[in-house]
């Protein structure tokens, strides 16, 4: 018995030793033994606790978590986030029944706790049967120190000559011979350190330790290790102050730890608690009378949600409005030319009857008598004249009209219909003074570049450009005019500004008309086309510099526009700046249909 | 049945330019014994009216000598009018008249084409900021107009005080070239009565709408009301302006009916700058008489007083006589 406590203390020789003690122990050992063979084949050879999609084994954390789906079937989380989402759903991969998964997807998913459990335990199993030291080591670090004659016994007493450990009742009944009750036992708690053996030197006790580097690996000296053997000359220094040093310092690692510990745990509540405001969920709120009542409280998803809900409703209430109000165009376009038809179509009877009745009346003074048809003359004369008359009128009538069912139809950027061959849209053309604003006009309209004189007053033309009709108005630049520049604005869809480009001197002064025109309330939804003109002249200021120089990005913060080099003389870049102007004004697509 | 019948309107019209009208000049030529010329000659006293139909018979004349004669070099017309009576056969001791008037209708055509082409290069010329006479022309233009304002540097904001568009005059010159300021400087010089009428008239508010809005006046913005309610434009790019209508009437050909009224013999530049000021001065009246609200109507009034001038021009008898006044009177050297 008292080799055998000694194995156990002896820390490194424990593992056979205590097998055997523990079989010859009695019932309660063996049951345990029994117990965990099982568990050990179950876990070896059955491998039920394998994932059914990927065969990979479970974990206890990670990846292969395992997660309960609605059915009650147990995926690995890592097959779980491979399964085709069907909407906000997955499908169990064995039985098809579908999961709603919410916000967290596959992380919202239950853990089968059962299965983890079972899990932890069977790995706990695995390590007690591969490693009994570690076993017989965790014995030594428990506090509850077992009577080494009863294992269901606490030991409390020490008896310092067999080494046991033992309670008060066992210490009795081993110790009740005579040699033996002269053994002496002290309380646990008093219980002296053994001094460790030197392994080389055993009737020395392990006094020193090396502080040598090399030594690092076995550093334990006695005296004589120490004086003559292979430490001998090292320094050294006591093994108690050594081993107190190192307590020391795990007692401050283990204070470390715990601070850590303490930092993750507060990270992870955190987490928890965003994943709750994310999540929202029942939350039991006191109200002002005390009574608890659980109250839902909306997550920032579920706000994020009703946001776009409500944006979209928006949407699509005003693209409703916009239908409506365009079909309400076209109700009125159609009644309107179909009045004007019926009633085209009425006055053909009536014109009809009347040339028949006519006619009628001619046929009927020819079969007349000759002093009849004398005197019919003057009526017949009248009625030929108003004949006339009336096919004179219809045929300038024909001449007008085109007879075309087509109702061709366009829609402008702001989903407003137009009805016609040709979408009106009024420009004005503004600028310093010898910019170019009338080469540029007189080139869009007739493609033919032509010095001009001074514009006073202003010039309009139409200049038609796909199935555009622009009515550009050009408004002279010179600087008495330009107060009377905002009597053009109103209704004004796009303002073509016209920047001489090769006039560096006289940038700053267009940069502040262009920021006078900005500022202007009836301008405030009208696109803005900048023409930097001129860029054929050697030495021009290029789009980009200018960009930068008139700051326009800071100065038309805020509206439509887009700034085209051009140059009047060849017509470059005039067409393209019309393109945009088109396409701002018509709504995508429109363009390409018609 | 209507297009029939224009299209035989149209076969009848030219069946009578091809041979008809040959045949009926020839008739009358044998019946009277005397060609053509002779007879426009002898029946239209000197100006428009007979330079017209000399020029119009030497157009459609089948002769290429008479074709060519309204092309010719200015220093050759006496000897084509030899060669032309030498061609049909007139003597010149018998009609001594007619090779006078020949020559002098002929020059006047002649004329007005070298005056369009001499017109169009002094259009075509850019004015130079290098060339020392351009300069100096400009200098002159502001010395006439602002004799006791001394002009302060050659870029100046004082350019805008007779009316043009910005510091430097010379951008507003680009569509007329040099034409424009050849006009306003002889506008200025030759009518400064006129020129200076205008000048202030363009600086002042208008009479009527002053004493209408007598109250508004002390109010801040005078200046913003004093340019709604001058008389509106500016005096030089409206001169510009008004160069513009001229060359365009000169190139029309509309002037023809003027120049050749007025120009016993070649018509030159002077004319044409006569002509300038007789514009200026009737667009001033016209424009007081619309009485436009504001210079936004410019371009209206403006072709409304082009197809009045047209118009005017249509008689063949019109000519477009400034009116100088007496002080400016001996400047004028015909």
């Amino acid at each position: 018995m008292a080799a055998a406590a000694a194995g156990i203390n002896k820390q490194g020789a424990g593992a056979t030793m205590e097998t055997c003690l523990r079989h010859g122990r009695g019932a309660s050992g063996s049951t345990v033994k029994t117990h965990r063979q099982a568990v050990f084949k179950l876990c070896c050879h059955l491998q039920v606790l394998e994932c059914g999609v990927c065969e990979d084994v479970f974990s206890l954390q990670g990846d292969k978590v395992p997660r309960l789906l609605l059915c009650g079937h147990t995926v690995c989380h890592d097959c779980l986030t491979r399964l085709p989402l069907h909407g906000r759903a997955v499908r169990c991969p064995f039985d098809r029944q579908v999961t709603e998964l919410g916000d967290s997807g596959v992380w919202g998913l239950k853990k089968n706790f059962a299965l983890l459990e079972l899990l932890e335990r069977l790995q706990n199993g695995a390590t007690n049967q591969s490693g009994m030291a570690d076993d017989a080591l965790k014995g030594m670090g428990e506090c509850i120190i077992r009577c080494d004659e009863d294992e269901s016994h606490t030991a409390s007493m020490y008896c310092t000559v067999c080494a046991t450990h033992l309670c008060a009742e066992c210490s009795q009944l081993t110790h009740s011979t005579r040699t033996l009750a002269k053994h002496r036992r002290v309380p646990l708690a008093d219980k002296p350190h053994e001094k460790t053996l030197c392994p080389q030197h055993q009737i020395h006790a392990i006094e020193f330790v090396c502080l040598e580097e090399a030594c690092q690996s076995g550093p334990l000296m006695c005296c004589v290790c120490k004086e003559y053997g292979k430490h001998q000359g090292h320094k050294h220094a006591l093994l108690e102050s050594e081993a107190n040093q190192i307590r020391a310092s795990i007692l401050d690692m283990a204070h470390c730890i715990r601070t850590f510990t303490e930092e993750v745990s507060e990270y992870s509540r955190k987490l928890v608690g965003i994943v709750q405001q994310i999540e929202g969920g029942e939350q039991i709120v006191e109200d002002g009378v005390g009574m608890a009542h659980t109250e839902h409280v909306p997550g920032t998803a579920e706000s994020a949600r009703s946001c776009v809900r409500a944006y979209f409703a928006d949407l699509h209430e005003t693209l409703c409005r916009q239908e409506e109000m365009a079909l309400s165009v076209v109700d009125a376009h159609v009644r309107e030319r179909l009045i004007w038809l019926r009633q085209q179509q009425e006055d053909m009877t009536i014109l009809l009857s009347q040339v028949s009745t006519a006619c009628l009346h001619c046929e009927k003074t020819l079969q007349q008598d000759d002093c009849r048809v004398v005197l019919a003359k003057q009526e017949i004369n009248c009625l030929l004249e108003t004949l006339q008359k009336q096919q004179h009128q219809f045929t300038e009538l024909a001449d007008h009209i085109q007879l075309d069912a087509g109702i061709p139809v366009t829609f402008t950027k702001d989903n407003r219909v137009h009805i016609g061959p040709k979408m009106e849209i009024r420009v004005v053309t503004l600028g310093l003074d010898g910019a170019g604003k009338t080469t540029i006009l007189f080139k869009l309209k007739q493609d033919e570049f032509m010095q001009p004189i001074p514009t006073i007053g202003f010039n309009v033309e139409t200049v038609e450009y796909k199935n555009l009709k622009f009515t550009i108005w050009d408004v002279g630049g010179k600087h008495k005019l330009r107060p009377l520049w905002k009597h053009y604005y109103l209704n004004t869809q796009a303002v073509v500004f016209v920047i001489d480009s090769c006039h560096r001197d006289r940038l700053m002064e267009a940069h502040s008309e262009l920021a006078k025109l900005l500022t202007e309330k009836e301008l405030r939804d009208a696109l803005l086309l900048i023409f930097a003109n001129k860029q054929d002249v050697p030495g021009a200021v290029s789009v980009e510099e200018m960009t930068e120089l008139l700051s326009l990005h800071k100065l038309c913060c805020g509206r439509s526009w887009h700034i085209q080099g051009c140059d009047a003389r060849s017509g470059m870049g005039l067409h393209e700046g019309l393109d945009w102007l088109s396409r701002q004004l018509v709504a995508a697509g429109v363009l390409d249909v018609a | 049945m209507k297009h029939f019948l224009r299209v035989l309107t149209q076969f009848f019209v030219f069946l009578y330019c091809k041979c008809l009208w040959r045949s009926l000049k020839f008739v009358v030529r044998k019946f009277t014994g005397s060609c053509e010329l002779q007879r426009i000659c002898y029946n239209n006293k000197h100006g428009a009216r007979r330079t017209h139909k000399i020029e119009s018979s030497l157009r459609y004349s089948k002769h290429e000598l008479l074709q060519s004669a309204l092309s010719v070099h200015p220093d050759k017309v006496e000897k084509t009018i030899d060669d032309i009576m030498a061609l049909k056969k007139i003597n010149p001791d018998t009609n001594p008249q007619l090779g006078i008037s020949l020559q002098a209708s002929l020059l006047q055509v002649v004329g007005y084409r070298s005056l369009v082409s001499e017109v169009e290069k002094l259009r075509r010329e850019p004015y130079d900021c290098e060339n020392a006479e351009h300069e100096e022309m400009l200098l002159k233009l502001w010395k006439e107009l602002r004799p006791d304002t001394p002009l302060t540097g050659r870029i100046s904001k004082q350019w805008c005080e007779i009316g043009f568009q910005g510091n430097d005059p010379k951008t507003d010159f680009r569509g007329m070239g040099l034409l424009g300021l050849h006009n306003l400087l002889y506008f200025a010089e030759h009518d400064k009565a006129t020129a200076l009428q205008m000048l202030q008239d363009s600086l002042q508010p208008k009479h009527k709408s002053t004493h209408t809005k007598r109250s508004e006046v002390g109010k801040p913005d005078w200046e913003q009301k004093n340019l709604d309610k001058a008389i509106g434009y500016s005096f030089a790019i409206v001169g510009i302006n008004i160069t513009d209508l001229a060359w365009s009437l000169l190139v029309g050909g509309a002037l023809k009916t003027h120049l050749y009224n007025v120009a016993p013999e070649i018509p030159n530049l002077l004319h044409f700058q006569q002509t300038f000021c007789y514009l200026m001065q009737e667009f001033h009246r016209f424009w007081i008489e619309e009485d436009p609200s504001d210079i936004m109507e410019f371009n209206r009034v403006r072709s409304k007083f082009h197809r009045r001038i047209l118009r005017q021009l249509k008689n063949p008898d019109m000519a477009l006589c400034p009116h100088f006044s007496a002080s400016d009177l001996h400047l004028v050297n015909l």
